[in-house]
């Protein structure tokens, strides 16, 4: 137990340092970018919402810095993130919108690519030599390659060559959201491509991850023991593939990161309504409340996620639990 | 051979064997073994010709430095050599009289066995323990686990609770507390583990025990107790065991006969006191020479000269010869057979004994085995 | 210190075949580009042919000069980053694996706050904020890249020192009184090569990929030529939608080329380190000529034959079927 408050702590410090960033960065960089922001808004905008921006940032002129902080903080705390310059809205009730599409999509992704990969991964680590192994350099080049463009091929190839499936956007104009079938029949069929895209393009991390520890598990003694127990093949594999799959849950910190950095774009290739749009239109209008809003309930999530992975983990090897061994 | 590669049917299949022959006595028989890591240019040859014969209930120890090929001997024995090992010849032949096992009795030749026919063997008639048991025991698996997969495999019979009663009695054969049974393998000291290795072994009462160096990497105390324990257990059940050391003195008291191996052949062959008190090859001496006596007068410690050997370069003639004080022409020259020393069981690969040899034997390799030489009472004795 | 030799493996061989090529574009790849990348003297959107081998933009640039020219700022920056971060890394999570105590409990935290947070979000962040001029500068970017890639590696380091401090060898350095860096340096560091190497191999992979993201996404200027400047522009014109594949295409299968060359010779490193992965023993030519199994099988220990049809009869029928 005490090893999750440690994990626990460090997500929160990390959230922390995530906050202090984003409101380091802005005063850092050289030519106050917000400063100008407000400059440039002033008569496009109402007073009310220019105060709610600059509070956003904690910047009230009659405080020092320190106190720019604490409001700043206080600010978060309550959840608000500021206006969108662009949407003219909350940035709190803008993400509210997106942010279920995105762990959707993503952590539908995720999941999947975790369970087929490390799945595949056992596979052709027991039968490596076999003529399965000619699957790694694809699986290395898919790696490779971006993961927006990937999107993009698909996009292309399937989408609108093929016609395969539906493209751009979660779902089709003609239908109303709503919690019916026919609505969510439709989410699923839109989100078919863009979750396939991401797929693809993570789960050679897990497969070949986990094929490399599965040849090194199979190489310790205790699945030598496994077989010369008799036992059949199925428990021999199993034997080996519940202590191979341990480094790939305590990696899913970093695997997270780099699918959620990657599945942003391909939102954008997909003009999926999620986090990813939203973040680099923000970007291109320089729309930085927003910026800094999505940034950090990305954090959040990802920390998360993260703790979830940890708790598995603290689940599945029993040597963490302990202190020491006797 | 099944084409598909992942092969994971869990059918276990009662084998047909063949019906005993003459010599069911010996419960297991290795004949002209041999046993290469690699094929072509970079083979090397780890066992050459390895005869032997092991009677039912009785110790088997087989002794030798690293890389003598004892270990390789075993493993490939019980088709468990991993890769690059492959077997090149000879015969390995179980005889099953074990009535307990659904009347399964007969002969099988391991070297031939189909996959499913070596796992219903395994462990039911064949066990082996490991020499580290901390890494044969799945790390996150709890040990009760261990006890109860194995015996949910082959006694497809037994339920739950009962599986968890002899997984119990099992543990309390061997000094153990059944809730060792809740624990994992890294929470409990090297000694327990050996313990539960060895109890996990005779699960299944098998008729023959193989052990890899269980006590190397165990304190003296440890090692001790868990030498008593065996023989407790051997008398019990009656299995036969093959017991795998580098140190000789561990089979004077365990072994009913002993086995020397040097560079993947046996160079003797006799029975334990006889080894120990009348040494006829050159390394047995030596090995016998490296080990102080607990009791007796104090002589010097001698070792043997020169290093092991690289068996990808074997000298020409006897594999010993380099390093033989009592070196002979003949030896660089041609290679000793293992040859039968007249009127007993006794074997040796040495051309100081074979009847045609120029110079006479050695007195440290002539002595006769009398009552004085057997000052070490024997544990196996006293059981 | 051992002497190099030549990998066997045929993925790393392939590995280091697609890199020595890209290296060889970058170094050459300008001089070789037959015209101005820039310059939009051509006819707009044409097909690959003699003239123009991936054919023009939409503004009538030569695709091919773009992708030889742009070949140099992408990998130099990926290159910059991945050692800048590699650097990064060794010093921080070599210190904090041999100090140990309160010294390795700060970078550890440290490392684990960089790693938990994503790493191109932040990126986003921090290049947003920058003042447009910056952008155009490849340091600067490189530099910031670097900043979010280098955790996983001071991880892996940290981990490596740690079971290298304890060997016998280091004891040995630190009884006979060297100093603690200077046991750093020579002693610990030399082992540490291999998984150095694999470390600034995923970094470059990593940096890669955030670099060609940023462009993408126009976070870069927008005039310095890259592969995901390349791409930039062919999205902005809706390229893909258009069908315009010799536009967005070769780019980004030359990212992926680079990607997969270095992930392959990873695996080289990976063979290298963990001797398990290496192939052991026979080849499959000589297991089919053996008539072995194809592949090993654990716990089916292999036997030859001299007649592998027939096996050989002992003295009394113990012959067994299936």
């Amino acid at each position: 137990m005490r090893i999750i408050l440690r994990r626990l702590g460090l997500y929160a410090l990390t959230a922390w340092v995530a906050v202090t960033v984003t409101f380091i960065l802005p005063r850092l960089m050289p030519g106050n970018p917000i400063q100008t922001l407000i400059g440039k808004l002033t008569g496009n905008v109402t007073a009310g919402e220019i105060r709610a921006i600059r509070l956003s940032f904690g910047l009230n002129f009659h405080q020092g810095i320190l106190g720019q902080y604490f409001t700043y903080l206080n600010q978060l705390i309550h959840g608000h993130f500021g206006v969108s310059i662009t949407l003219g809205a909350p940035v709190s009730s803008v993400l509210r919108e997106t942010v279920p599409w995105t762990i959707g999509l993503i952590g539908l992704s995720t999941i999947i690519s975790f369970c087929v990969g490390t799945f595949a991964g056992a596979v052709l680590g027991w039968t490596r030599g076999s003529r399965f192994d000619s699957l790694i350099p694809t699986a290395t080049f898919f790696q490779a390659i971006p993961y927006f463009f990937l999107a993009t091929i698909m996009l292309l190839f399937f989408g609108l060559n093929l016609h395969w499936f539906p493209v751009l956007g979660a779902y089709s104009q003609n239908v109303t959201p709503g919690w019916d079938w026919g609505y969510i029949s439709n989410v699923i069929r839109y989100g078919e491509l863009p979750l396939i895209s991401i797929v693809l393009s993570s789960i050679a991390g897990w497969m070949l991850g986990m094929r490399n520890m599965m040849i090194t598990m199979i190489g310790e003694d205790f699945v030598l023991m496994a077989v010369a127990k008799g036992l059949p093949r199925r428990k021999v594999i199993m034997h080996a593939a519940r202590n191979a799959v341990l480094p790939s849950i305590a990696n899913l910190s970093l695997a997270i990161g780099l699918v959620v950095s990657g599945a942003l774009l391909v939102e954008l290739v997909f003009n999926y309504p999620g986090v990813g749009d939203l973040l680099l239109q923000a970007v291109f209008n320089e729309d930085y409340p927003l910026i800094q809003g999505i940034f950090l309930v990305i954090t959040f999530t990802v920390l998360a996620a993260n703790l979830i992975a940890d708790v598995v983990y603290l689940a599945l090897d029993p040597r963490t639990r302990t202190e020491a061994a006797v | 051979m099944s084409t598909d590669p992942l092969d994971v049917d869990d059918v276990i299949v009662k084998p047909t064997l063949a019906p005993l022959g003459a010599h069911s006595e010996f419960v297991l028989e290795i004949r002209n073994f041999s046993v290469d890591y690699g094929v072509g240019d970079n083979m090397v040859r780890a066992v050459n010709d390895v005869s032997l014969n092991l009677r039912r209930s009785k110790v088997l120890g087989i002794a030798g430095e690293s890389g003598s090929g004892k270990s390789t001997l075993v493993y490939a024995m019980t088709r468990l050599l991993r890769a690059p090992g492959v077997i090149s010849g000879g015969d390995v032949i179980l005889n099953i009289t074990n009535e307990s096992d659904e009347n399964l009795e007969g002969t099988i030749d391991l070297v031939l066995a189909s996959e499913k026919e070596l796992r219903k063997i395994r462990w039911s008639h064949v066990s082996i323990v490991l020499q580290s048991a901390l890494s044969a025991l799945n790390p996150v698996l709890r040990i009760g686990k261990e006890f109860d997969e194995v015996l949910k495999t082959h006694r497809k019979k037994m339920n739950k609770v009962e599986r968890h009663d002899r997984a119990v009695e099992l543990l309390k054969m061997v000094g153990l507390n059944e809730d060792r049974l809740e624990r994992y393998p890294h929470e409990l000291s090297g000694g327990q583990r050996q313990r539960i290795m060895i109890a996990i072994a005779l699960a299944l009462d098998p008729e023959l025990v193989i052990m890899d160096e269980p006590t190397t990497a165990l304190d003296v105390v440890t090692q001790r107790e868990i030498i008593n324990e065996l023989n407790v257990l051997r008398s019990r059940f009656g299995f036969a065991m093959i017991f795998i050391t580098h140190d000789l003195s561990l089979l004077v008291e365990l072994a009913d006969e002993i086995v020397v191996m040097y560079a993947g052949e046996i160079v003797e062959r006799a029975g334990a006191d006889e080894l120990y008190g009348s040494p006829r090859h050159p390394y047995t001496l030596g090995l016998l020479n490296s080990f102080p006596p607990l009791h007796g007068a104090r002589h010097e410690l001698a070792g043997i000269p020169g290093s092991p050997p690289d068996l990808a370069a074997l000298p020409t003639g006897c594999n010993f010869s380099p390093r033989c004080p009592f070196v002979m022409d003949r030896c660089r020259s041609q290679a000793p057979p293992l040859t039968l020393l007249g009127g007993s069981d006794r074997a040796v690969a040495c051309w100081l004994h074979a009847s045609d040899s120029p110079t006479p034997v050695p007195v440290e390799l002539a002595r006769c085995l009398t009552t004085s030489t057997t000052a070490v009472t024997s544990l196996k004795d006293r059981s | 210190m051992k002497s190099l030799r030549l990998p066997k493996s045929p993925k790393v061989l392939l590995g280091l075949g697609i890199l020595c090529f890209f290296i060889i574009m970058t170094v050459i790849g300008p001089w070789l580009a037959p015209y101005d990348p820039s310059s939009t003297q051509f006819a707009p959107l044409l097909t690959p042919s003699a003239h123009h081998w991936f054919g023009t933009t939409s503004l009538g640039q030569d695709i091919f000069s773009q992708l030889l020219v742009g070949a140099r700022a992408t990998m130099v920056v990926a290159l910059l980053a991945g050692i800048v971060a590699t650097m990064l890394s060794m010093t921080i999570g070599v210190a904090a694996g041999y100090l140990g105590g309160a010294a390795d409990d700060g970078l550890t935290l440290l490392s684990n706050v960089f790693l938990a947070i994503p790493g191109l979000p932040l990126l986003i962040v921090i290049d947003s904020y920058l003042p447009v001029n910056s952008r155009s500068n490849t340091l600067v970017i490189g530099l910031i890249i670097s900043l979010t890639g280098w955790a996983w590696g001071a991880r892996v380091l940290r981990a490596q020192t740690m079971s290298l401090r304890n060997r016998d060898f280091v004891e040995a350095a630190r009884i006979i009184g060297e100093k603690r860096r200077r046991i750093m340096f020579s002693e610990i560091a030399p082992n540490l090569l291999p998984v150095l190497a694999s470390s600034l191999l995923f970094t470059v992979l990593y940096s890669i990929g955030a670099y060609v993201t940023l462009a993408y996404i126009g976070l870069t200027s927008t005039s310095t030529w890259n592969w995901g400047t390349m791409l930039y522009w062919a999205q902005a014109n809706n390229a893909p939608l258009s069908n315009e594949w010799y536009w967005f295409v070769p780019p980004g299968i030359c990212i992926a080329l680079v990607g997969t060359g270095l992930a392959l010779v990873n695996f080289g490193i990976d063979e290298f380190i963990n001797p398990r992965l290496r192939a052991a023993g026979l080849t499959s030519r000589q297991r089919r000529e053996l008539g072995l199994p194809r592949r090993a099988r654990l716990g089916l220990t292999p036997v030859l034959r001299p007649t592998p049809r027939k096996p050989v009869v002992p003295a009394r029928a113990t012959l067994v079927t299936e």
